[in-house]
């Protein structure tokens, strides 16, 4: 079969606080690759690694990638990226790919909470939580830890009950302490579980309410993989929430079409530049560097 | 005399990195020093007077260790930073130090300076009243008043109506010489960036009015005939909010690809937007302070005392002197920062949020601690704005 446009594919990656999330698509926009990887403390090796490995998915070579581009927490620190953008920018774009009627963006990631407004695919506004770890997924593990519960487990748990406790504390190590005095009290676990999901979503709807919640919703970022959430989400919000088939990589698909938006543009004003100097295993750790 | 070689800008830069240089010579030569906090205390009254005002700022990268003493951690972090100084005795230049009932914590700070810090052997404070109707002028002409008779006493000499015009000529010569910088902003891009601009503001508010003065001029000059202009930016922002000393913020936000092109701040046209009027008396001053200087510790409600709700007008007489500077200086969005447990300016934040969008304006409000390490998660966030700009 002909092709009318030439075999060009692009990549977002996303380094995030906890995850690392890289996708490449091809000249129409479908994905044709995704890698999730933990993050750790060496962004730089791990930007390099899930590049390889999405690569190596799509059974393409870094050449034939025309554009990358980085985002997330980490986006200063991928050495081959053409361009980086906010996480911000990249999640609305993600996001309303696969959901085009998109309004409202719920996004909970590790260390941070984010609630987007998107009209026509577009990011109009958007609010953060990313100076407390009470409303993002830190809470969850730390309260997975106090329990000695798996987080996927824990989800399932929660489902169990219809009547969640209530969790006064917003603050993540007060809740633990409530948690562990609800514990001792004899409270059943699934009551507990469903409170602390509750907890989380009542931080970050409030957060979403100041922008007012239109939907259709969708609910990203890991978070959104737990099925206590979800239900929490949709009881606190008292409407449906939409969650992609892997909520975790919203921001680096988003990433790779605006690369391959980015390229197009370039293509078209004739400024395009095939990016051979830009190599994977150039990743050099030099702490003295200015690269906050 | 002055000892430094170097004019405009880099001069600005010099005095920036230490505002208390200039301010030890003088004294050392023998004049008297009055550190002043916030806008309120009327600087013409200590010109007058043959004293040098020189306005207290806090230190964003200097950590809050001494002020736990007199201060607990949950109010204004810029007035705990002042107090910390004060205490590490980084003020010990000051002869003296007014300050005015600004808000709660800058009128408890100015009498927490005279029981702890003590180096300054004059200490005053002005109430000023909250609202700009004419008994409150009335009233806050009276508390000028009593403040010009303290002063005199210190100064060992009567403040004489020819000396005050001299002042006020003199002040609203500096003011009207820094509207004209910012009309050097107007142009697309910039003719200077917001960083150097706040490095000249920051210099007046540490030289005595007459230097300052010559710096501006040298700044103005220089600037007509610079070739190395500031590169042309996607978006043009209005900053607003309460005290920003510190190039920190500025220069991220002009790394995000956005000019600052002008201000709401009382580091900016805050503290020189009105003059004093003729006949240049008490009253005159009143008048100046707190009708015609727009900070939201005064309350200007269209109709004082009204309760009925006339939301759309009480906006407008609120905020319409920024629907001005929106047009005149072509913005494209603004950021409204505030430093945190400031609840003069949080009580704003909704309101203005909402008249900018009525003007088509997108804004982001965002806060800090008052130290330059916790502007650092604030970056994302105004790139983020940055790009829905676009």
């Amino acid at each position: 079969m002909e092709n009318a446009t030439p075999a060009l594919f692009f990549a977002g990656i996303d380094i995030g606080s906890t995850m690392s999330k890289a996708v490449i698509v091809d000249a129409d926009g479908a994905m044709r690759a995704y890698v999730v990887g933990p993050t750790g403390a060496e962004h730089r090796l791990r930007a390099n690694r899930v590049m390889e490995d999405a690569l190596q998915k799509a059974v393409l070579a870094l050449d034939d990638i025309a554009y990358i581009v980085s985002t997330g927490y980490g986006r200063v620190n991928v050495p081959f990226a053409d361009k980086q953008i906010t996480e911000l920018t990249c999640h609305a774009r993600g996001v309303a790919s696969l959901f085009p009627n998109v309004k409202t963006a719920i996004d909970i990631g590790g260390q941070d909470a984010k609630v987007l407004k998107i009209r026509n695919g577009r990011l109009i506004d958007f609010l953060t939580n990313d100076k407390c770890a009470a409303g993002t997924g830190r809470f969850l593990e730390v309260a997975a830890e106090t329990l000695g519960l798996d987080l996927n487990e824990m989800g399932h748990i929660s489902l169990q009950t219809d009547m969640p406790v209530k969790i006064n504390s917003l603050c993540t190590i007060f809740a633990q302490q409530e948690i562990i005095s609800r514990l001792s009290e004899g409270t059943p676990l699934p009551d507990i579980l469903a409170g602390v999901y509750i907890a989380i979503t009542t931080r970050v709807v409030k957060l979403a309410r100041q922008l007012k919640v239109e939907p259709p919703v969708v609910f990203t970022g890991g978070v959104a993989k737990n099925v206590g959430m979800v239900k929490a989400m949709e009881t606190v919000l008292g409407m449906p929430v939409l969650v992609p088939q892997e909520p975790l990589i919203t921001g680096a698909l988003g990433a790779a079409i605006l690369a391959r938006d980015q390229a197009f543009q370039l293509i078209q004003k004739d400024e395009y530049r095939v990016r051979r100097d830009k190599k994977l295993g150039e990743a050099i750790i030099d702490f003295g560097e200015k690269s906050r | 005399m002055v000892t430094t070689t170097t004019k405009g800008l880099s001069r600005a830069h010099e005095i920036y990195a230490d505002r208390g240089n200039r301010a030890r010579e003088l004294r050392k030569a023998g004049k008297k020093i009055v550190g002043y906090i916030c806008l309120y205390p009327p600087v013409e009254i200590i010109t007058a007077l043959g004293m040098v005002p020189f306005r207290v700022f806090g230190d964003m990268s200097e950590p809050i260790t001494a002020a736990d003493q007199v201060s607990t951690t949950v109010v204004c972090p810029f007035l705990r930073s002042i107090i910390d100084l004060g205490l590490k005795g980084k003020f010990n230049f000051l002869d003296g130090i007014v300050g005015a009932h600004t808000c709660d914590i800058g009128m408890t700070l100015v009498i927490s300076w005279r029981d702890y810090v003590k180096d300054a052997p004059f200490t005053h404070l002005i109430d000023v009243p909250h609202t700009d109707h004419a008994p409150a002028v009335d009233y806050f002409e009276g508390q000028i008043n009593s403040f010009k008779r303290h002063l005199e006493e210190f100064a060992g000499e009567k403040l004489t109506g020819d000396k005050l015009k001299r002042a006020c000529e003199l002040h609203n010569r500096q003011r009207r010489l820094v509207r004209e910088l910012y009309d050097l902003r107007k142009s697309d891009p910039p003719l200077l960036t917001s960083t150097e601009t706040l490095e000249v503001l920051v210099s007046l508010f540490s030289l005595p009015v007459e230097e300052g003065n010559e710096l501006l001029e040298e700044v103005i000059k220089e600037v007509k005939e610079r070739k190395d202009r500031p590169a042309k930016k996607k978006a043009r922002l209005l900053v607003w909010g309460p005290v920003f000393d510190n190039t920190s913020l500025y220069e991220l936000i002009e790394s995000a690809d956005a000019s600052v092109v002008v201000d709401d701040t009382c580091v900016g046209t805050r503290a020189f937007w009105a003059d004093v009027k003729a006949p240049y008396d008490l009253h005159a001053l009143a008048q100046r302070y707190l009708v015609d200087l727009k900070c939201p510790r005064t309350y200007r409600q269209s109709e004082p005392g009204e309760t009925k709700r006339d939301y759309d007008k009480d906006l407008d007489s609120r905020f319409n002197y920024i629907k001005k500077a929106v047009t005149d200086w072509n913005v494209s969005g603004a950021i409204l920062q505030s430093v945190k447990y400031c609840d003069t300016h949080g009580y704003e934040v909704p309101n203005l949020r909402h008249y900018l969008d009525t003007l088509g304006i997108p804004s982001i409000y965002i806060e800090h601690d008052y130290s330059e390490r916790s502007l650092a998660p604030i970056k994302t966030r105004v790139e983020a704005f940055v790009e829905t700009l676009g």
